[in-house]
C-alpha cells in the first residue's frame, strides 16, 4: 500500500490543493512522513458505531409508520432493507480494507470514480448525515414527550419538536467543548440497549407464538399488496444506514483487514435480525392498524402489552438511549465527512480546522449542527428519513459500481485484504438493489434528493473543477 | 545500549528540563511527541493542522538530547489513547526505559527504588550504564516486610555499582507503605529510578505506581519496564516492522 501514487493535479477556486502524502498502513498505526497516527478502535468499537447508528431508528420510530403501510408484512419490508444492506455491506467492507482511511463512501467514489462522482457523494453524504440526524432527533422529541407522560408528565406533542432541537444543540455544544471520552460509553449503552431488546423480543416470541399469554387473532400477511411492501423498505432503510459510517472511522480502525469487514457486515446482521424479529413481535401484540395510530412511539404501547409498566418503562428508556445514540454517531460522522471532503479541497480548508483549547473541529461540527437544527424544525420524520436515505443510497450504488470499475482495472495500488465473495454478482446486485429502492419512495424525497444533487455538482463544477482525486491515494 | 522513550505531550508545552538532558545525553533516547484527541477529532486532522509545529519543536529537544552523535531521534505520534501509543512505541524501539519528564536542576543524586516487579539485576545494571563515569550518586531503596532479606538484597545489588567506582548508599524501609516511603525518601535526590509494576485493581483505581511517584516528587522518574509482560507487544511490533520493510 505504500508504492508511490500518481501526482495529485489542480487545485480549487481558493488555490487550495488535496493534502495527500504517501502513507504505510499497518495494524496498529497509519505513518506518514512526519507523523504516525495511532489506531484505537477496536472491533467492539466499530460495531457500537455501527449498530448505535442504526438501532435508534429501526426499532425505536418505525415499527408504528411500517406496520400502517404494509401491515404484518412491514417485517418483509425491513428484511428487504437487510438484504440490500448486506449486498452494499460486502463491496463496501472490501474497498474499506484496501483503502482504510477516514471519509468511507466518499473516499473510495473519488478514488474509484473521479471527483464529479466523489465531490457529489462527498457533500451529498453531508447532507444524507445532516437528514438522518434531524430524523433521530424528531424521534428522540417524541421519546422524550413519552419519558414525561411515563413519569406522570402529561404534556402535549406540541413539545416534541422544541425538546428535540434543545437536544440537538446540547449534542452539538458537547461534542465541540466535550474532551471526555465517550466511546466506552456508547460501548455501554449499545451493549445496554442489545440486552433490553433480547429480553423484550425473547419474551414477546414466545408470547406471539402461543406458548405463553393470550392467543390473539392472526392477521393477514400482507393486507395491502406488495407494493406497499417495496415502498415501506425504500422508508426504513434509513434504519441501516449506520454500517457505512464504520468507513468513516476507518482510519483508526486497529487491525482494518480484519475488524472493518467484521463490523460493517456483523452490524448488519445484528440489526437486520432484531428489527425482522420486533416487527414480527409488535404486530403479533396488536393490529397492525392499531399500532399505526400509535405512531413513532408504538413500540411504548407494545410493551406495555407484553410486560406491563415494566415493559413500557423499559421501551421508554431504550428508545431515549437509542435515539441519542443515533444522533450522537451520526454528528461525529457528519463531522468526519467535511472533514474528507475538506482535505481534498472540495471545500474551503478552513471548515476541517481543530482548536488547541478542546481539540475538537468547531468548525465541521457547526457545520453539521446548524442544518441538523433547521431540518429538525421541520418534524417531517418520513421526508426527513427518505431523503437521508435518498442520499445514502447514491453512495451504496456507487459504492458498488466503484468497486467494479477498480476490479475490472486494478490499480497496482489495490490490494484488500477482503474480497467479496461472489464477484461481479453481488456488488452489481448490489447496485441495482440501491439504486432500485429509490424509485420506491415518495415523489416530495426523490426531489429534494436530486436538488441536493444537482447543487452539490454545481458546486463542484463552481469550486473545485480542477481538482484530480482519481487514484490518488 | 539502552534505549529510553521520553513522551512529551508536545502540543501542550511539556518539554524536559536542563537536568534530564544532561542525565540522558549520554544514552539513546527517542523522543516520542504525542497529541491526544478526543473522539470527535479525527487524528489525521489533527496531524494536518499541527505537524509543522510539534516536528520543529521535536527536532530541537532531539537535538539536545544528542541526535548530532546519532544517539536520539524523535517520533510524532496523534493518538486518541496515550497508553497504548507508549506501550507500541516503546516496544517498536525496543526502548527498555521511559522518562516521565518532570522538573528538576542539575542531577547529583539518584534514588533507585527496587521494589517493582523488574529484576533487580536489570534497574541496577541500567543504572550502572546511565551514571557510567560521571559523578553522580546512587542511592538504593527497598520497602519490604522482611527486615534482614532486603538488608542482604540491597547489600548485594549494591556490589556492581561500587565495583564502577559510584558512590553507593542503601535506604531500607520496614513495614511501611511503599509508595510513601519512596515518596519521602525521594526528597534529598534530584531523580528517581524504578521498575514497571504489573497492572492491578490498584493501579486501575489510583493510576500507575511511577506517575503517582512522579506526582508527589515533582522530579523526573525513569521507569525501567517489565519486558516479560510486553512479549507479546514486542512480537507484534517486529511483524510491524518487517511489513514496513517491504
Amino acid at each position: 500500500m505504500g508504492d508511490p501514487s500518481p501526482p495529485v493535479e489542480g487545485s480549487n477556486i481558493e488555490g487550495e490543493s488535496p493534502q495527500i502524502e504517501p502513507t504505510v498502513e499497518t495494524d496498529e498505526a497509519s505513518i506518514t512522513d512526519e507523523a504516525e497516527l495511532e489506531r484505537t478502535l477496536g472491533l467492539s468499537g466499530g460495531l457500537a458505531i455501527g449498530i448505535g447508528t442504526m438501532i435508534g431508528a429501526g426499532i425505536f420510530v418505525f415499527p408504528g409508520l411500517a406496520a400502517g403501510r404494509a401491515g404484518p408484512a412491514a417485517a418483509a419490508s425491513f428484511a428487504i432493507g437487510a438484504v440490500v444492506a448486506l449486498l452494499v455491506a460486502l463491496p463496501a467492507s472490501e474497498l474499506a480494507t484496501a483503502m482504510p482511511k477516514s471519509g468511507g463512501g466518499y473516499y473510495f467514489i473519488s478514488r474509484g470514480l473521479g471527483t464529479l462522482a466523489g465531490a457529489v457523494v462527498g457533500l451529498s453524504l453531508w447532507f444524507g448525515l445532516v437528514f438522518a440526524t434531524a430524523f433521530y432527533l424528531v424521534g428522540f422529541g417524541y421519546y422524550a414527550v413519552d419519558t414525561l407522560a411515563e413519569l406522570g408528565l402529561a404534556v402535549g406533542g406540541e413539545l416534541v419538536i422544541p425538546l428535540a432541537l434543545l437536544f440537538g444543540a446540547g449534542f452539538t455544544v458537547l461534542n465541540v467543548t466535550g474532551t471526555e471520552n465517550a466511546a466506552k460509553l456508547q460501548n455501554g449503552i449499545v451493549a445496554l440497549l442489545l440486552s433490553i431488546l433480547v429480553v423484550f423480543l425473547g419474551y414477546g416470541g414466545l408470547d406471539a407464538a402461543g406458548l405463553v399469554g393470550e392467543p390473539t387473532a392472526p392477521e393477514q400477511f400482507a393486507p395491502l399488496g406488495t407494493m406497499p411492501i417495496l415502498t415501506t423498505a425504500a422508508l426504513v432503510f434509513t434504519s441501516y444506514l449506520g454500517f457505512a459510517q464504520v468507513a468513516t472511522v476507518a482510519g483508526e480502525m486497529k487491525d482494518p483487514g480484519r475488524n472493518l469487514p467484521l463490523a460493517m457486515v456483523g452490524s448488519v446482521l445484528v440489526v437486520g435480525v432484531l428489527y425482522v424479529a420486533t416487527i414480527f413481535i409488535a404486530t403479533s401484540a396488536f393490529g397492525s392498524e392499531q399500532l399505526s395510530q400509535f405512531g413513532e412511539t408504538a413500540m411504548v404501547e407494545v410493551g406495555r402489552h407484553y410486560l406491563g409498566a415494566v415493559g413500557a418503562f423499559a421501551i421508554v428508556f431504550g428508545g431515549l438511549l437509542a435515539t441519542m445514540s443515533s444522533a450522537n454517531a451520526s454528528v461525529l460522522s457528519t463531522s468526519r465527512a467535511i472533514y474528507a471532503v475538506s482535505k481534498d479541497a472540495l471545500l474551503p480548508r478552513g471548515a476541517s480546522r481543530i482548536n488547541l483549547r478542546y481539540g475538537t473541529p468547531h468548525v465541521a461540527l457547526g457545520l453539521a449542527g446548524g442544518p441538523i437544527l433547521v431540518l429538525t424544525a421541520t418534524g417531517r420524520v418520513e421526508l426527513l428519513a427518505e431523503v437521508a436515505s435518498f442520499l445514502h443510497l447514491i453512495m451504496y450504488g456507487l459504492i458498488c459500481v466503484a468497486l467494479i470499475a477498480l476490479r475490472r482495472n486494478e490499480p497496482e495500488w489495490y490490494d484488500p485484504d477482503f474480497r467479496v465473495p461472489g464477484y461481479p454478482v453481488v456488488p452489481a446486485l448490489g447496485a441495482i438493489a440501491s439504486f432500485a429502492l429509490i424509485g420506491f419512495m415518495q415523489p416530495a424525497s426523490q426531489f429534494v434528493g436530486i436538488g441536493i444533487m444537482i447543487a452539490t455538482a454545481g458546486w463542484y463544477l463552481y469550486y473545485a473543477r480542477d481538482v484530480n482525486l482519481k487514484g490518488a491515494l | 545500549m539502552t534505549r529510553i522513550l521520553v513522551p512529551l505531550a508536545i502540543l501542550k508545552g511539556e518539554s524536559v528540563s536542563a537536568g534530564l538532558t544532561t542525565l540522558l545525553e549520554p544514552m539513546n533516547v527517542t523522543v516520542l511527541g504525542y497529541h491526544v484527541l478526543p473522539e470527535q477529532t479525527p487524528p489525521d486532522q489533527a496531524r494536518l493542522q499541527y505537524e509543522e509545529r510539534a516536528t520543529d519543536a521535536l527536532e530541537d529537544l532531539a537535538t539536545e538530547f544528542g541526535a548530532a552523535d546519532g544517539t536520539a531521534d524523535y517520533r510524532l505520534v496523534f493518538t486518541h489513547d496515550r497508553k497504548q501509543t507508549f506501550d507500541r512505541v516503546a516496544a517498536e524501539t525496543k526502548s527498555d526505559v521511559y522518562a516521565i519528564p518532570g522538573a528538576t536542576g542539575p542531577i547529583d543524586r539518584l534514588l533507585v527504588a527496587l521494589t517493582g516487579d523488574v529484576a533487580v539485576q536489570r534497574i541496577v545494571s541500567f543504572v550502572g550504564e546511565l551514571v557510567g563515569e560521571r559523578d553522580i550518586g546512587v542511592t538504593l531503596f527497598l520497602a519490604t516486610d522482611d527486615g534482614p532479606g532486603g538488608r542482604e538484597l540491597l547489600e548485594t545489588a549494591a556490589v556492581p555499582l561500587a565495583n564502577r567506582g559510584i558512590d553507593v548508599q542503601t535506604e531500607l524501609a520496614v513495614g511501611e507503605p511503599p509508595l510513601e516511603a519512596l515518596a519521602d525518601a525521594a526528597v534529598d535526590h534530584d531523580a528517581i529510578v524504578m521498575g514497571e509494576r504489573a497492572p492491578s485493581l490498584r493501579t486501575l483505581v489510583f493510576g500507575e505506581d511511577a506517575e503517582r511517584v512522579a506526582a508527589e516528587s515533582v522530579g523526573p522518574v525513569l521507569v525501567v519496564r517489565n519486558v516479560e509482560e510486553s512479549d507479546e507487544s514486542n512480537k507484534r511490533a517486529d511483524r510491524a516492522a518487517a511489513m514496513k520493510d517491504s
